[in-house]
């Protein structure tokens, strides 16, 4: 019997395959290998020999989707990704490892190897312990970077801030006063304490900003590199959110815009539709639109599409592209008798001299009802109090929780204004003269609810009452006007619900060059929806005067716009309460008379502490994922989450898919200098493990376990400090989701001191990017006693450090540290002592304070 | 110790023939009935290696484990892919925990396994092989390393084999580890010295395997076959079993049987094998078969005439596997055994495709929530499409196999899995409590 200790002379010594490791693991295939024609998806594209299906798609711009091809090394075939259909093949391959042959058809959309991918995207969702994007921006209509911004603000980067928030919004300012916040009602702080302040945190931001530019001069920031000239000429129409959005980020890439306008002043509804005392026009609305102009776009005031120029005009001029978003102006009608009464008011027409804080006619001293329960409404209210009505009533049919403007209800009530609900006019009581001398309303109950989700009011007969008034202001919802199109137009038609009809990605209407955005295509908004229009209509009248594909900008837009079916709850809870700082208004007494701003601004430490409170929630990999770039392209959780979606009960959570079961929840590793690692998020691609392994040399990273709880991590799960890293950071930068992050960095150059350099080499052997290289020359070392590096003696002639003088710093630095509350646990100082102190000194203190020597200065032991 | 049963008279004895002999490991003299070594040196002397292969293709040899690929194909692939080494592994990790055939055969006929080694390596041109072994397997491993220095002191095995100029080196390597180190490219990968994973295939090893050269891998017995076919003819083996796949095949009986292994021509029906094993312990009758391991397929009792064949034992929905069959009785839930199988196969996945890792589990959850009351309603629809779909994306074996257990379950228990889903109940009274609503009911 011979033990089982293996013979030395019959091992398989992987050094002695070293020529063939390096073979495999680096395919070098010389440029003389023969080309080959294979078929992909009916075209003929040309490859090497040897070059996988995957490597000749990607060489012809086909893309095949894969998590876990990394294009260093050879397929590895975990992520299952890449599957193709091969003509003649029973079981699709895997295009990443399988060699192209000569005339192979290969398809790579066909609806099986689409499914396939799909339920493997399913299955990763599955156990897919995390979420992308943070609930607030989510809930944005425009996707704002919320985080992003906040933590400027929160370092005080007021210009910064208000740069990341003009990627997708151009007003922060404005924004940060009319802006509902649907933000907020998401916000994840909640679940700590209370939500963070997002509206008015980037309204102080947008402040700063202002301040600087009508200061100083500073021109406020631009949130992209201003393209160069394109000569392209663009007439956009009307200049309210939508209109001048789509100007700001058409002037951003370059192009030549003229915005017509048919009031005296641009801002459409900002300016004419939202009073003064929300949003001031000189400070606030004229300063932000200050920047459009910086930008180059001209304003063409008083010119009214169908008054005074026709959209052929427009093009007959060589604009190369025409945005309409000329907004709603045309208040609904009651349709009830009494409507045509002497003293029923448009609202929006009362509103374009009340926002301004001018007289209006004969309001002063009147009593006023308001009908309608919108934004419109409470303007109205509010402004009818502001120019001295005796008595002003907002009657809504429905409830007051239903109201798109409840928030404003309480204030219009502390300035003065009564409020009805749940009340529905049936007529206007007028005299013989036609005048009104009241309005008859009738009760409402709540019905089954509608599709707004909203109950539907029903009238409850037997309950009419009638409120005597001397004027009635109708703010019943609005629909644009469409009267330029014509009858029987051959371009741009209007809906059977009045509105513009235009696509929804590509904004194109009927008439090619012409592009609907804003109000006008979507019906009466917020300010937020009109601007989230409006960018998005920029990007796709771009693409138009570009050349571009506009049904490849579909897609495209598809994929960049964020989608709200990544979330999940992941409770903060180690967080300290902190309560939202509130912004402080006036009494109601001081601003019922007042076209003043009620809301006093933050103080600068207000909003850094305000801002600071930001949990950060968001996915660190946002905008690079891979999985959640694939997870929208197939569709991969919509099915399961839409029936909920709109439910309001909150979000459904990224595992959650029919495959939904036990998932991992693992701790996040914080501990590496640059790297953070959050396996929650990983999906065992491999892909680090192997680049780290194989380019690197490092091999930190490895399949660890086995089954379902397999994990691409550490030996151990140690912290990567432990592992042999060097800190380059390629598992980082091949990771496709946020399971490795580089952490942000401040970039450092660095200087070699060539006095101190012991030229041991070890710089050169661990720089993983060869910035240090062995060079040709070399000196000898030698080694001199006659000329000691350091001078032991003079040296020690100056650190003359004794017990005693030893004791009395550190005594010092005791006292110090006990003055300023930094030192808690005294005993903890022991072990820093020499043992001959600390034990023959105990001076009746005892051992924890033997550092009272001398008696000089004891406060430690007071201070216990 | 594992009990080798015995067969009728006339049944062919091969590859069990000197494994019935007691004391295996002495000198190669015992080695075979027809003289030491005869294979081989009919091999040396007369063939040749391309008259070695060109023997084992007529032979209609099939590899012995599991998957049925032509012997004679793979040594012909491997002999023809330029290299400039080649390696022979023989795979005797044994992964299926009920059966013991590797090992008995390993411990018992050592010099039959080095000779098919040796005749594999001579044919293909590879002057280095490996005999993988479980590390459990110690008194195994013992025996061979004994066996590979007689054989060379005889001039078997080492350098300039039998004065033929060819020399061969045979190690022995001991693996632990896992289930799936059974999967040839995972074997393979674990004698590199690296983590036990599949690789894409084509290229198959035989082209492209251990360190990237042509590697043969094949199982024990079919190793222990390869003299045999040498010294008594290509036809001699055609001429037992079926045409399709001619010869003999170890199969274990185990479960509501006596345990034992028994050598049987192809073809034998599974009443028959388990007739060999006495029947089903007298008081029960047959519930299910369990055919192939831990992945493989639940046939009812109805289906006892499938005979023991690759081709028929797939279209019955299981597979010849690691030669396992496990007798399941009355007593069993169908159910619940399925679970069990498909839970393991899950535990044992290596971890590196998605279907496999999450996608068995997902389906081995579909059966925890079945088993225990509470399943959902879309349930069984999701373990077909799942199971459909983890099958046409995998990798290896291991994940298309995972998915057997609960694929002929769904077969032929369908009603048993209904009772489960739609009642609430199990019919054998295994699965208990099964919880309604949060209530434990019926017992």
């Amino acid at each position: 019997m011979t033990d089982l200790a293996i013979r030395p002379r019959a091992t398989l010594d992987p050094l002695a395959h070293a020529e063939t490791l390096l073979d495999t693991q680096a395919p070098q295939r010389p440029t003389a290998t023969p080309r080959i024609r294979i078929e992909v998806d009916g075209r003929v594209v040309e490859g090497l020999e040897g070059q996988t299906i995957l490597e000749v798609c990607r060489d012809n711009g086909i893309e095949i989707p894969t998590l876990c091809y990394e294009p260093k090394l050879p397929g590895f075939g975990a992520c299952r990704m890449c599957v193709v259909e091969v003509e003649g093949e029973e079981h699709p391959p895997i295009s990443c490892s399988r060699a192209c042959e000569d005339g192979m058809k290969v398809q790579t959309q066909t609806e099986e190897v689409r499914r396939l991918r799909r339920t493997n995207l399913e299955l990763i969702f599955s156990d897919h312990n995390a979420y992308c994007l943070p609930p607030c921006q989510n809930k944005c209509p425009s996707h704002i970077d919320i985080p992003g911004f906040l933590k400027q603000n929160a370092e005080a980067n007021w210009r910064e801030s208000v740069r990341i928030f003009k990627r997708t919004i151009p007003f922060p300012s404005v924004l940060g006063r009319v802006c509902p916040a649907p933000c907020e009602e998401h916000c994840r702080r909640d679940e700590v304490d209370e939500a963070i302040a997002i509206r008015d945190s980037h309204r102080y931001a947008g402040d700063q900003v202002i301040r600087a530019m009508l200061n100083e001069n500073v021109d406020p920031p631009v949130p992209f590199e201003v393209q160069p000239r394109s000569g392209r000429r663009i007439a956009v129409i009307g200049s309210g959110p939508a209109g001048a959005t789509a100007a700001y980020y058409l002037l951003i890439a370059g192009h030549d815009v003229t915005i017509f306008e048919r009031d005296p002043m641009p801002g459409g509804m900002l300016r004419y539709g939202i009073p003064q005392y929300r949003l001031p026009k000189v400070e606030v609305l004229e300063a932000e639109y200050e920047g459009i102009v910086r930008l180059g776009g001209r304003f063409v005031t008083n010119q009214g599409l169908g008054r005074d120029f026709t959209l052929d005009d427009l093009q007959n001029q060589g604009f190369d592209a025409v945005c309409v978003a000329i907004g709603c102006y045309d208040t609904n009608k009651l349709g009830i008798p009494g409507e045509d009464g002497t003293g029923v008011i448009d609202g929006l027409d009362y509103l374009r001299t009340a926002t301004l804080g001018l007289e209006y006619p004969g309001h002063a001293g009147s009593r006023v009802v308001v009908i309608g329960g919108g934004f419109t409404s409470m303007d109205c209210t509010r402004t009818s109090v502001r120019l001295g009505a005796a008595e002003v009533t907002l009657v809504y049919r429905r409830d007051m929780k239903d109201m798109p403007a409840s928030d404003e209800v309480h204030e219009a009530i502390e300035e003065g204004a009564t409020a009805i609900f749940q009340a529905g006019p049936v007529r206007i009581v007028t005299d013989a003269t036609n005048t009104v001398t009241g309005v008859e309303f009738i009760r409402m109950k709540l019905g089954e609810p509608d599709a707004s989700g909203r109950r539907r009011p029903e009238p409850a007969p037997g309950t009419e009452f009638t409120i005597p008034c001397d004027r009635v202001l109708l703010a019943i919802g609005q629909g644009p006007d469409l009267t330029w199109i014509g009858p029987g137009s051959d371009g741009p038609k209007a809906s059977k619900q009045r509105r513009l009809v235009a696509d929804a990605v590509t904004f194109e209407t009927g008439r090619p060059g012409v592009f609907g955005t804003g109000d006008v295509r979507i019906g009466a908004a917020t300010v937020v929806q009109a601007i989230a229009e409006g960018r998005r209509a920029a990007y796709a009248v771009d693409a138009y005067v570009k050349g571009l594909d506009l049904a490849a900008i579909r897609t495209r837009q598809t994929l960049a716009e964020p989608q709200p079916e990544f979330l999940s709850i992941v409770p903060f809870t180690s967080e300290i309460k902190e309560p939202r700082i509130r912004l402080k208004k006036m009494e109601a007494e001081a601003r019922n008379r007042s076209y003043i701003e009620y809301e006093i601004p933050y103080t600068r430490a207000e909003a850094v502490a305000e801002s600071t409170r930001c949990l950060q929630c968001t996915c660190e990999a946002i905008g690079f994922c891979d999985l959640r770039r694939l997870g929208i392209e197939y569709g991969t959780t919509l099915a399961t989450l839409e029936p909920h979606h709109n439910s309001g009960a909150g979000y459904r959570s990224v595992t959650e898919n029919r495959f939904t079961g036990y998932n991992h929840d693992y701790i996040r590793d914080d501990s590496h200098a640059f790297i953070l690692r959050e396996p929650s998020r990983c999906i065992d691609c491999g892909r680090c493990a192997q680049v780290c392994s194989e380019v690197v040399g490092a091999a930190c990273y490895d399949f660890m376990r086995i089954g379902f709880d397999t994990l691409v991590t550490t030996p151990l799960d140690m912290s990567l400090n432990d592992t042999p890293c060097v800190s380059c950071g390629r598992c980082a930068e091949t990771c496709p989701t946020g399971a490795l992050m580089p952490k942000p960095r401040v970039l450092q150059k660095y200087e070699v001191d060539e006095s101190r350099c012991i030229l041991c080499g070890i710089c050169v052997d661990a720089c993983p990017y060869d910035a240090l290289r062995d060079s040709t020359e070399f000196e000898l070392s030698h080694e001199s006693r006659a000329e000691p590096m350091i001078d032991l003696l003079s040296y020690s002639a100056v650190n003359q450090e004794t017990e005693v003088t030893y004791i009395r710093r550190e005594r010092d630095w005791a006292e110090r540290a006990m003055a300023d509350g930094r030192l808690l646990d005294t005993g903890r100082l022991l072990p820093m002592l020499p043992a001959s102190i600390a034990n023959g000194n105990g001076n009746g203190h005892g051992n924890g304070h033997a550092h009272d020597h001398g008696g000089a200065g004891a406060t430690a032991g007071r201070h216990k | 110790m594992t009990t080798l049963l015995a067969t009728p008279a006339g049944w062919p004895q091969i590859l069990l023939a000197r494994a019935r002999k007691a004391a295996p490991v002495g000198s190669p003299g015992s080695a075979t009935a027809t003289g030491p070594f005869a294979g081989l040196r009919i091999a040396i002397e007369r063939l040749g290696p391309e008259g070695t292969i060109r023997a084992i293709e007529q032979s209609g040899l099939r590899g012995r484990g599991g998957a049925g690929f032509p012997t004679g194909t793979k040594w012909r692939k491997a002999a023809a892919t330029e290299a400039s080494r080649r390696y022979v592994v023989a795979n005797g990790y044994g992964a299926d925990p009920a059966v013991s055939i590797d090992q008995v055969l390993m411990e018992r006929d050592p010099f039959g396994l080095l000779e098919g080694v040796a005749i594999a390596a001579y044919a293909i041109g590879a002057s280095e092989a490996v005999i993988a072994v479980r590390a459990e397997y110690a008194e195994a491993a013992r025996g061979l390393e004994a066996a590979i220095l007689a054989a060379e002191a005889a001039g078997f095995l080492g350098a300039d084999i039998l004065s033929s100029g060819v020399d061969l080196t045979v190690t022995v390597r001991t693996v632990q580890g896992a289930y799936m180190l059974g999967e040839e490219t995972v074997l393979l990968k674990a004698l590199e010295g690296k983590r036990g994973q599949p690789e894409q295939r084509p290229p198959h090893p035989a082209e492209r395997g251990m360190f990237g050269q042509p590697t043969v891998v094949q199982n024990i017995a079919t190793l222990i076959a390869v003299p045999w076919i040498l010294v008594n003819g290509a036809e001699a083996w055609r001429a037992i079993g079926t045409p399709d796949a001619p010869g003999t095949v170890l199969v274990q009986v185990s479960g509501a049987a006596a345990n034992g292994i028994a050598e049987v021509p192809t073809g034998t029906t599974l009443a028959q094998i388990i007739d060999l094993a006495g029947g089903v312990v007298p008081g029960r009758r047959v519930k299910a078969v369990l055919v192939g391991g831990p992945s493989g397929g639940l046939l009812p009792a109805t289906a006892l005439d499938t005979p023991y064949d690759f081709g028929p034992l797939r279209a019955a929905g299981a597979h010849v596997g690691s030669g396992s069959i496990v007798v399941a009785d009355e007593r069993t839930c169908v159910v619940d055994l399925a679970r069990l199988l498909t839970a393991f196969c899950a535990d044992e996945a290596c971890g590196k495709t998605i279907p496999c890792r999450i996608g068995t589990r997902r389906i081995a959850e579909i059966g925890d929530r079945v088993t225990s009351g509470r399943p959902r309603p879309t349930d069984l629809q999701l373990l077909a499409d799942l199971s459909h779909d983890v099958v046409a994306s995998a990798l290896c074996d291991h994940e298309r196999l995972a998915t057997l257990p609960y694929a002929s379950a769904m077969r032929y228990f369908r009603s048993e899995l209904d009772d489960h889903v739609l009642r609430s109940s199990c019919p054998a009274g295994v699965c208990r409590p099964i919880a309604v609503a949060g209530v434990a009911a019926g017992y």
